[in-house]
């Protein structure tokens, strides 16, 4: 460290930290308990303590490229302990939520995901753009959208094709895929070099094959969850977040399946309920409605802990995905096709939201959390 | 004071608690003529300075700050004392009070000479408080060598077994009377003082930090009587577990206080008394390593700060930026490790220390037992001062967290208001 630094606060930083939930930001002294009371916080440059001071002195550029806020499992230890009732917890939450919206590009559509208002225009954009294309495909003869189909048994694909939604999904998919490794590219070259400054590696360079056996050697341990049951509070929460990450990567294989089905041995569905998929993509909803219930049952719960619009927008998401699934199902089973079509336009809706600003919502911690850890992994550090 | 003007109609101050503030309390009152009725619901005065080892920051023995006290009540006839006396409700207001008072059976009447004959008779071993439960004492006891009044007293809890019989038996000079009763008497008064004073806060409700878990943690009130000469090991600092002599001692600062899970407010003590006992263990062990971990070091004004600069300058004491959050213990040597991050360097640490010390804060005595009267209190207990209303104030660590200095000079003030009140009838 040299001798003299000149603090250049950013004030904006600040205030906007403290609008994504940590509010309770400037109650902090500095007695360090947090980074005591954090079962995983290493024992060479502990967090969060450090970073409490950083984001109360405005320093964006210590924590937007700091891999240490993505260490934080936000298990809330560090927030029962606190003296001051700061939250370190939530401010490194908030913390992320900004950085997060930092890496991906273009930028106003992070602030737009973190802006409550902006939700209704958020939503409106794939109703707007199916419907588009829908109508577009009629005008050209193509009729991927109908109102009223006929036949004995209808399901949702005969009134939204599935071409129109994998001509929307799959661009879209790829776009966040894109944002992503936009992001990436920068958010590694920042935490190493913020871990190189800080004495936080041993390694001067990332190596790509060290890195790539780093995360072979780390996806164990975000599979079975290790971090989240090393938390004293809040222990339960694994359990929760394993039945959304489960559920989530069990709908994901689903989709895959029926896409090569579909487009791959022609097999059109509806497929039969007896169909191991079908079984996998049901249970995979279920556990993302329960996963889900008991995360809004825990929030709703307790006091200490800060649950702010970031939160909620993903809880949201988690809830409303895995509703209007199982719903376009079993409306479809129950004969109510178009009530069944309505509901699976619904869902349509919320999977092109999961997918177009997971790189700019809460959900991107899937992607920068890994990265972190790896990195944390790859460097040696204690 | 030789002043024989006379006190006016309902010229008296109650003054509650007989700690140093109470005593300041009420001797500026009677010696400038007014009659005081002092109320303590221990069998002695003294209070809390009573069971230190030594003041900050001269070093100087408590007791003899307390002995002028108690020679200057002695002299005194319009102090009027009452101890194991607890006052029940407060009636009335400025200018005329009726304060109910409950005098509990101490079993010894003044006709003591202090022998220790009962004290001898007598087989039962009872926890000893005074010394926070570190060692026992006889059933039948002296509250402490310096006590005032100078009288043994019997527990309660020997009451009515054979042990209470022998020490009847074995006092040469029937001073020993089993059948008292507790009494209630009112006394009336223009002003009350309340200086109920403070309690350390229970460490145990600080989970993380393993008192009553493990044997070598102990609070800052523990080490004052390990260190005094009149304490459980007469004066020598031995680490609980096994009576060896600390080689390493770690000081936990802000142990309960300035946390809004225990005591929101800078207990403002701490740190002095935890410098200060440094220098108890420097004393008596000249290669002693010690630790401190703190918030910030708050050494308030010019001496202290000296005092604080001295400590500082010795180079076995080291100063470690960092709230101790973690503790553990080696089953095999029963040492203790304390877990901070230094928050200078950013780096955790793990310090293996022979004994912790925890500098626990004052709790105002009032947030666990509320007085009957007419007061106003804060959120932590302390009684608030109401001047425009008058007539009742409070002095001293009932009021806030203070040393002896301020607490005196505050006590000091708080005679002249209860004064004022009375001339203003």
């Amino acid at each position: 460290m040299s001798d003299s630094y000149m603090v250049e606060p950013d004030v904006g930083f600040i205030k906007d930290v403290m609008k994504l939930g940590g509010q309770d930001l400037k109650k902090c002294y500095q007695c360090a308990t947090c980074s005591v009371a954090c079962p995983i916080s290493p024992d060479t440059k502990p967090f969060p303590r450090k970073e409490m001071i950083a984001t109360s002195w405005g320093l964006k550029d210590r924590l937007v490229g700091n891999a240490d806020i993505w260490l934080c499992h936000n298990c809330g230890d560090c927030t029962t302990r606190c003296p001051r009732g700061a939250k370190p917890g939530d401010v490194l939450a908030a913390v992320r939520a900004y950085a997060v919206t930092e890496y991906a590009v273009p930028k106003v559509l992070g602030k737009m995901v973190n802006d409550p208002t902006k939700l209704p225009i958020l939503l409106a954009i794939p109703a707007v753009i199916i419907l588009v294309m829908g109508f577009l495909s009629n005008m050209v003869g193509l009729g991927w959208l109908s109102f009223a189909p006929s036949g004995e048994e209808l399901w949702q694909a005969s009134y939204i094709n599935n071409y129109l939604v994998d001509i929307i999904m799959i661009p879209t998919f790829f776009f966040a895929v894109g944002v992503f490794a936009l992001g990436l590219k920068r958010f590694l070259a920042d935490i190493h070099a913020n871990a190189l400054l800080e004495g936080k590696t041993t390694q001067q360079k990332i190596d790509p094959v060290g890195f790539v056996q780093a995360l072979i050697r780390v996806v164990p341990t975000i599979a079975k969850h290790n971090r989240f049951s090393e938390c004293g509070e809040n222990k339960e929460r694994a359990t929760a977040h394993m039945m959304v990450l489960y559920g989530f990567i069990g709908l994901f294989i689903v989709t895959n399946c029926f896409f090569v089905a579909e487009w791959v041995f022609h097999i059109e569905g509806p497929y039969s309920q007896i169909n191991p998929i079908k079984w996998l993509g049901n249970i995979g909803g279920i556990a993302l409605l329960i996963g889900g219930g008991l995360m809004i049952a825990k929030r709703l719960g307790q006091k200490e802990q800060t649950t702010s619009y970031k939160d909620w927008y993903l809880l949201g998401l988690v809830m409303l995905l895995g509703g209007t699934g199982l719903l376009t199902e079993m409306l479809r089973l129950g004969h109510m096709y178009n009530l069944s079509a309505f509901v699976y336009f619904l869902h349509l809706i919320f999977i092109w939201a999961l997918f177009a600003y997971t790189p700019f919502s809460k959900l991107a911690h899937l992607v920068y959390r890994t990265v972190a850890m790896t990195y944390q992994e790859y460097s040696g550090r204690k | 004071m030789t002043s024989e003007n006379k006190a006016p109609a309902n010229g008296s101050i109650v003054v509650v608690g007989g700690g140093i503030s109470g005593l300041t309390t009420a001797i500026e009152a009677a010696e400038v003529g007014y009659e005081v009725y002092l109320v303590e619901k221990n069998p002695y005065l003294g209070g809390r300075v009573s069971q230190l080892n030594q003041y900050f920051p001269k070093l100087c023995p408590p007791t003899c700050g307390l002995e002028i006290n108690f020679r200057r009540i002695k002299d005194n006839p319009r102090i009027k004392v009452f101890t194991l006396a607890e006052v029940e409700k407060v009636e009335g207001g400025p200018g005329s009070y009726n304060v109910t008072v409950k005098l509990n059976p101490r079993y010894v009447n003044e006709k003591c000479t202090c022998c220790g004959a009962c004290a001898e008779a007598c087989t039962t071993e009872i926890n000893d408080e005074f010394n926070f439960g570190m060692g026992t004492k006889k059933g039948a006891h002296l509250p402490f060598e310096m006590a005032f009044p100078a009288r043994y007293i019997l527990s309660k809890q020997i009451i009515g077994t054979a042990d209470a019989q022998k020490a009847k038996e074995a006092c040469k000079y029937d001073a020993i009377d089993l059948e008292m009763q507790p009494k209630s008497m009112t006394l009336q008064a223009g002003a009350v003082v309340w200086a109920t004073g403070w309690e350390p806060y229970d460490a145990r409700k600080i989970d993380n930090l393993g008192f009553g878990q493990y044997d070598n943690i102990i609070t800052n009130m523990m080490m004052e009587r390990l260190a005094a000469p009149n304490g459980p090991t007469k004066g020598i600092i031995a680490r609980p577990s096994d009576d060896k002599a600390p080689q390493s001692i770690a000081f936990v600062q802000c142990a309960g206080s300035r946390d809004q899970n225990h005591l929101p407010y800078c207990s403002y003590i701490c740190c002095m008394a935890s410098l200060k006992q440094a220098t108890y263990v420097r004393a008596r062990y000249p290669e002693a390593k010690i630790y401190i971990f703190y918030i910030d070091l708050r050494a308030p004004g010019q001496r202290y700060e000296k005092f604080y600069k001295a400590i500082k300058a010795d180079d076995k004491v080291f100063f470690i930026k960092g709230k101790v959050a973690e503790v553990s213990e080696d089953p095999a040597t029963k040492n203790i490790t304390v877990t901070a991050e230094n928050a200078v360097t950013g780096e955790k640490i793990k310090q293996t220390v022979d004994m912790v010390v925890l500098a626990t804060g004052m709790q105002p005595t009032a947030a666990n037992a509320k007085p009957a009267a007419d007061l106003n209190f804060n959120a932590d207990g302390f009684i608030i001062n109401d001047f425009d209303k008058g007539g009742m104030f409070a002095a001293g660590c009932a009021n806030k967290p203070a040393d002896v200095v301020s607490s005196n000079q505050n006590a000091t003030g708080m005679a002249l208001k209860a004064i004022q009140t009375l001339a203003r009838q």
